[in-house]
């Protein structure tokens, strides 16, 4: 009897434990993940809401930067929550908001007019287009390297087709 | 009395004859040696408990390094910044780490008294399968979110990564200027505390069983102490510390080189505590930061030394390696000289005092 209360306490404070790890890896990730938040100062897509004409914008406690229409800049945080600033020159009117960043998401717009607008969703998620070429070019035949950055090129795709014309 | 210092006096008489060809300053050459202390004295550490157990120096601590960058590659890949990452990165390396290391020491378990060599070769067994898994599953089998990590085909890691989002995260956490010099008061004290840990571990059960199965396995299987376990668990914690020194060592280095980061780190370590003072049966913490201090002094020195001297600083760096291989090859030789003059005095000990008497002298055979 002892020895089966003694081998379920022990699976509790193992599974407790296992539970902790679990728990820290999922903080760190939460709470170190880099995001990049795009700073957009454009008309909205309807044209419904314009740019500002001169602002400063300013993220968390990092250097607070000047907008004009059409401008567009990037800054990196770390974790999700964060605080946006921002100072209108026209008026001297500061907006302050905070949002939170999605944790799968890499990369958000912050359409600061909407913000100030006091229109929802000022943020939205942006996702650059990564195409990868996945067939080597043909007149680009690399050395294959043990772990070089190099295409492992495959030969049969080399080989020039019988009926192809080739360029004199 | 110079046979056992003599890897000491010999380092330190060639680095300080370097100093002044190689034309540093003091200044220079202390601040470097400050960041390299921090840099590599961790990943040094992790070789006591390998030699307290008997097992000699652990060159299967790249077993560790490795399950350390796979964590960081995971960091990287995840956009884990700062100390974040680090403790991310350790995270994920410590599972494989405990995994490698208790593979390793039922290896090792199986070639008693070989415990170098087959380390060494067991390393190699496992790169295979560390680029196997890095070159050819991650991004294929296992997802990357980062396609800027991966190569141009699409799945494996690339050649060098960029650990930008971690560099020396841990060390500016805390920089403290002090004369002039730059300190990272944070890494010293992660340093300072695994010292106190090795202490405060050599005092405990398990630290004594250690050493009892260091001097003699036989002995201490009949005392009762689980030889075989007691060394798994010796080499399992030493590849968790070398999974996390090689992730210090990476954060300060601020790149990580994926396909062959790890291949040197035991070779330096090892070179390291020789250098130090210590041997294949015996070391301290002491011999870790002397050794780490005259290894990365030479280190500093003798690139420029040789470029000053001989109009080449290949030569400096081959001399870097040649010192290197030449510390351990000198440590082993001298190890194994004292071994067999310690067997012959035992012996003839037991022939009461008929030390160095042949067969003719009334010696028997």
């Amino acid at each position: 009897m002892k020895a089966i209360s003694f081998r379920n306490r022990s699976f509790v404070v193992r599974s407790i434990l296992v539970l902790v790890y679990i728990a820290v890896v999922i903080i760190m990730l939460m709470t170190g993940k880099r995001h990049t938040i795009l700073i957009d100062n454009k008309d909205s897509e309807d044209g419904s809401i314009l740019a500002i004409d001169g602002m400063s914008v300013q993220i968390d406690n990092q250097e607070a930067f000047e907008y004009y229409p059409g401008d567009r800049d990037k800054a990196i945080v770390q974790g999700q929550k964060h605080k946006v600033k921002v100072e209108i020159f026209a008026d001297g009117k500061i907006v302050e908001s905070a949002f939170s960043v999605p944790l799968g998401q890499d990369m958000v717009l912050l359409e600061v007019p909407k913000l100030i607008a006091g229109v929802e969703p000022y943020l939205k998620p942006f996702t650059v287009l990564q195409e990868q070429d996945s067939s080597p070019a043909v007149d680009s035949p690399q050395s294959i390297q043990f772990g070089g950055d190099s295409p492992v090129v495959d030969e049969t795709a080399l080989e020039v087709p019988p009926d192809a014309v080739l360029p004199q | 009395m110079f046979s056992e210092y003599a890897v000491v006096i010999i380092f330190l008489v060639i680095t300080i004859a370097a100093i002044s060809p190689s034309g540093l300053s003091l200044t220079y050459i202390i601040q470097e040696l400050i960041t390299r202390l921090g840099r590599n004295s961790f990943l040094v550490i992790s070789l006591l408990l390998p030699i307290y157990s008997g097992m000699g120096l652990n060159f299967a601590m790249s077993l560790g390094a490795m399950a350390g960058q796979i964590g960081l590659i995971f960091a990287v890949d995840w956009s884990v910044a700062g100390w974040q990452g680090l403790v991310f990165a350790l995270l994920i390396g410590l599972p494989i780490a405990v995994f490698l290391g208790w593979i390793c020491g039922k290896v090792m378990n199986k070639a008693k008294g070989r415990e170098m060599v087959t380390g060494y070769i067991l390393a190699f067994f496992i790169n295979g399968i560390y680029q196997f898994f890095v070159l050819y599953m991650m991004g294929s089998v296992i997802p990357m979110r980062n396609a800027s990590i991966l190569l141009s085909r699409g799945y494996g890691i690339r050649n060098t990564l960029n650990l930008e989002s971690v560099r020396q995260s841990l060390d500016t956490i805390f920089m403290l200027k002090l004369g002039g010099f730059d300190v990272p008061v944070v890494t010293l004290i992660i340093i300072a505390l695994l010292c106190v840990f090795i202490v405060w571990f050599k005092k405990t059960k398990l630290g004594q069983d250690m050493r009892a199965v260091g001097q003699d396995m036989t002995v201490a299987e009949a005392a009762g102490i689980p030889v075989e376990k007691t060394r798994i668990v010796a080499i399992i914690i030493s590849t968790v510390l070398a999974c996390a020194g090689q992730l210090i060592f990476l954060q300060n280095m601020g790149n990580l080189a994926t396909y062959n980061a790890h291949d040197q780190t035991s070779f330096f370590a090892a070179a390291a505590i020789l250098v130090g003072g210590a041997s294949v049966t015996h070391a301290s913490i002491p011999n870790v930061f002397i050794g780490v201090i005259l290894l990365h002094a030479m280190f500093i020195v003798s690139p420029l030394a040789g470029q000053n001297l001989f109009g080449s600083a290949m030569v400096g760096e081959y001399f870097r390696q040649f010192i290197g291989y030449g510390v351990i090859a000198l440590s082993l030789v001298l190890y194994a000289w004292k071994s067999r003059k310690a067997i012959f005095n035992s012996r003839s000990d037991l022939r009461g005092g008929a030390a160095g008497k042949g067969k003719d002298e009334g010696g028997q055979a």
